[in-house]
């Protein structure tokens, strides 16, 4: 397009306000946050209604092991930011490092978590009492969430491996978005997880 | 635009590259791909007009059964089932589809000036999910299996223990199946809203009612999770026997409560709120005034669906919560009557200020003012703890909510359909037939609902199937089942006056009522495109600004704002509707159906418990969605 085409067409050469793409993940982060909101006040609903909690006879949950896990998930959001960075500036290749050095970080925390939600599984079952229920629930939605961020960052590597385009920008955008608030519930899920034993 | 004839060489040259741009593949192929935001809405329209019909049977049946006492026309677990259907297939599966679907859908982008929603595949998506959650929803009615524990579906009578076949599971897989193709549609909407509105509509500009459907939106968005949640806990519980829900292994029976009607409040306003906004459509048209107290009503309607979200636990008032939580909620519950009642004023006065010319459309807001206000003042009544606790699930409870569902909500949808008729078929409704017709619903209205009132007050619960002679209840009852069918036949005459309009009506012209926004400022039908020049727009009634859609054919001679050359729609700033960009818009595409097949099966395999089969299906998903975004819009 000639330069001078572009006011009839875009009066400006880089929009004001942010992508529609932005947006549409802002507010379905809005409609997870009340997901999640549901899940952590049943937790506490059911759990200010027992006389104890867990009940007797459940082993209280580990506290450590997922504090360091979560601390060191958290820590993702940064390399999600400086590729978002990288990506507005055109920097490929090091949009394409940071995601994947994020990507490796988020794998292996989510593959420690599949073990000891197994371990935990094979300790207690959801069927034992509404603490194990909403316990593995409220759990397995986060690691859900997880695992839907690590498939938005393989999509997205796959598609920068042949360039980068305002759309790959715009899902990329979105996606550190989610993994912000990913992140952010992560700390929310887990201290309350390990509440009872604190 | 109608009036090619007087346009340029050049402007008609321009129309030829924009038809030929936006124009979608013909025939049944073109409707299975279609991402047009109006024909997406044309088929929200008839599919929710089929569930309508089959909600209509369902009460028509019901009102026979209760016609007499002792009566023995269904067995009682048919009437469970029938009562069921109809509250879920008239929220779930008429009201909201309806209004955001097809109202929504059809004229919101027409009303902001754009070329088409902001997702227009996602848009396609939330259609198909919607279709195959109602199908979904309606085999289990074939099975003899529907639903029956009511629409609100308390625990413990929905367990497992008091359930035993897949009725339950049917609603809640179906719900959660239609939450997602709600809570997308609301998704699009809002973003619709913010980014896609025409240059110069800034946030007061625009018109009242895309105020209301995005306050519906919004309140879908954060409303629809905890029925999810709610509808998953269940699931977990009834198939794989988690306790959320049983006292006995420290769950709650009212954990399920306290969720739906977190929902279900929000609920009440998603269901009337987009009925507020057509009325706000209607009256300065007919009443050939400006909606007065402009910003007032639109603060208002958000001001409805915020304060909609405290208070969910006046449903719950004889649940025996504690009586400190009962007042915050009673207070809570009379603070919806200020923006309510900021609208009534609004409404009658604008009218008032105006010349009324009471067409069928016009006549139809006011049988919904009326029945509002009468439901609204029982509405009140019920924030008083004691005579709620005094009348909680009697008739009198029935009374108030079809007052406010049927009167308040359906009204509106109903003139709506005359309001927008020329507009959608290029022809006029016949006018006569119409006013009859909204009298004879009108009174059929009255005559079903009101008598519930007076039986609700003598004691008759609600949710029974028959009820014994001597109770003084006969009376009111058959009153009630000839006003159902008195307003059966008026909707018929109306659905009838429509169909006979579609192919004998005349001819209507662009714009037959000289309404304020820009739907009317283009042909009827709307070409693909919508409008060959995107508005400039400097008013919240753009078409009464004459200059400004006299400056719009200058503009198609000159070439500006038509964009012409590709398939694209402007974007405006969130806030003062500045052009900000041009967007490349996506065409017509097999991967929102794909996906929505796929996301059927996958719910289909959940409820016949083959879990492998369904982690297939959502495998299938995630790569119908890899395909779906391979395709790139062309980089401007």
């Amino acid at each position: 397009m000639s330069e001078h085409a572009l006011p009839r067409r875009a009066p400006r050469p880089k929009p004001l306000a942010h992508p529609n793409g932005w947006w549409g993940m802002a507010l379905f982060l809005g409609s997870e946050a009340v997901l999640f909101g549901a899940l952590l006040a049943t937790y506490y609903y059911l759990r200010f209604k027992a006389v104890h909690w867990p009940p007797l006879g459940t082993p209280e949950p580990k506290v450590v092991l997922p504090l360091v896990l979560t601390a060191i998930l958290v820590t993702t959001s940064v390399p999600m930011q400086l590729a978002l960075r990288a990506a507005q500036e055109g920097r490929l290749a090091a949009t394409r490092l940071l995601l994947a050095v994020a990507l490796a970080v988020q794998a292996t925390y989510f593959g420690l978590q599949i073990h000891l939600f197994l371990g935990d599984l094979a300790k207690f079952s959801p069927g034992d009492h509404a603490y194990e229920s909403i316990y593995f629930t409220l759990v397995g939605a986060h690691h859900t969430h997880v695992a839907v961020g690590l498939l938005l960052d393989v999509w997205l590597l796959l598609r920068l491996s042949t360039g980068l385009t305002r759309y790959r920008l715009t899902g990329l955008w979105a996606t550190t978005f989610f993994w912000h608030f990913v992140n952010g519930l992560a700390v929310l899920v887990v201290l309350t997880q390990v509440s009872p034993a604190l | 635009m109608a009036t090619t004839e007087v346009l340029g060489l050049r402007a008609r040259e321009r129309i030829g590259r924009l038809d030929r741009i936006w124009e979608e593949r013909p025939g049944l192929v073109g409707w299975l791909t279609t991402v047009d935001h109006k024909r997406i809405g044309i088929l929200y329209f008839f599919t929710t007009l089929a569930f309508f019909g089959a909600g209509g049977v369902e009460a028509l049946l019901m009102r026979t059964q209760l016609a007499r006492p002792d009566d023995h026309v269904l067995g009682p677990s048919r009437y469970d089932q029938l009562m069921t259907m109809h509250g879920v297939t008239m929220i779930f599966l008429f009201v909201i589809p309806m209004t955001i679907g097809a109202f929504g859908n059809y004229l919101v982008p027409l009303m902001l000036g754009a070329r088409d929603m902001a997702f227009p595949r996602l848009n396609a998506l939330s259609y198909w999910l919607f279709l195959g959650s109602g199908c979904l929803i309606y085999a289990s009615v074939f099975l003899n299996m529907a639903p029956d524990a009511g629409w609100f579906d308390y625990v413990p009578l929905a367990l497992k223990r008091y359930d035993t076949g897949l009725n339950i599971d049917f609603y809640a897989l179906g719900l959660i199946f239609n939450g997602i193709s709600s809570t997308v549609a609301a998704i699009n909407f809002v973003v619709t809203i913010f980014k896609l509105r025409a240059p110069g509509m800034s946030l007061n500009r625009m018109p009242l009612f895309v105020f209301a459907i995005l306050a519906v939106s919004l309140s879908l968005i954060f409303a629809l999770p905890a029925l999810t949640v709610d509808c998953v806990f269940l699931e977990l519980q009834r198939r794989l026997g988690f306790h959320f829900f049983d006292v006995g292994h420290g769950g709650s029976a009212l954990l399920w409560q306290h969720l739906f009607w977190f929902f279900g409040h929000p609920e009440v306003y998603i269901i009337v709120l987009p009925a507020f906004g057509i009325a706000t459509s209607i009256i300065p048209t007919f009443a050939k005034h400006r909606m007065i107290a402009f910003p007032l009503v639109a603060m208002a309607e958000l001001l409805v669906a915020f304060i909609g979200f405290g208070v969910w636990a006046h449903h719950m008032f004889a649940t025996g919560i504690p009586t400190a939580t009962l007042v915050f909620f009673a207070a809570a519950s009379m603070m919806v009557v200020i923006p309510s009642t900021i609208q009534i004023y609004a409404w009658t006065v604008t009218v008032m200020m105006g010349k009324p010319e009471f067409k069928a459309p016009l006549l139809f807001i006011g049988g919904f003012i009326t029945f509002f206000v009468i439901g609204g003042l029982s509405g009140i009544m019920f924030a008083a703890i004691p005579f709620d606790q005094a009348t909680t699930d009697t008739y009198f409870v029935v009374a108030h909510f079809h007052f406010i569902i049927f009167g308040a909500a359906v009204f509106p949808i109903l003139g709506g359909m005359y309001y927008w008729f020329p507009k959608v078929s290029g022809r006029l409704y016949h006018e006569p037939v119409a006013k009859a017709s909204f009298w004879l619903t009108f009174l059929g209205t009255a005559l079903t609902f009101f008598p519930m009132h007076i039986v609700g007050l003598l004691g008759m619960p609600r949710r029974v199937y028959t009820y014994q002679s001597g109770l003084g209840w006969d009376a009111y009852n058959l009153s009630e089942t000839i006003g159902a069918f008195i307003l059966t036949a008026g909707l018929l005459l109306i659905f009838g006056n429509l169909v006979w309009s579609r192919f004998r009506g005349p001819p209507a012209g662009p714009d037959p009522f000289y309404g304020g926004t820009l739907e009317w400022a283009t042909t009827s039908p709307p070409p693909h495109y919508n409008f060959a020049v995107i508005p400039t727009v400097t008013s919240p009634y753009p078409n009464w600004d004459r200059d400004d859609r006299a400056e719009d054919a200058r503009k198609l001679e000159a070439g500006e704002l038509v964009l012409e050359e590709g398939h694209e729609t402007p974007a405006s700033t969130v806030r003062d509707g500045y052009l900000d960009e041009v967007l490349e818009m996506p065409s017509e595409s097999w991967w929102p159906l794909t996906l929505g097949v796929f996301v059927t099966l996958l719910f289909v395999m959940l409820l016949l418990a083959h879990f492998v089969v369904a982690g297939i299906f959502g495998a299938l998903c995630v790569l119908a969605l890899g395909g779906w975004h391979a395709q790139e819009p062309a980089e401007a």
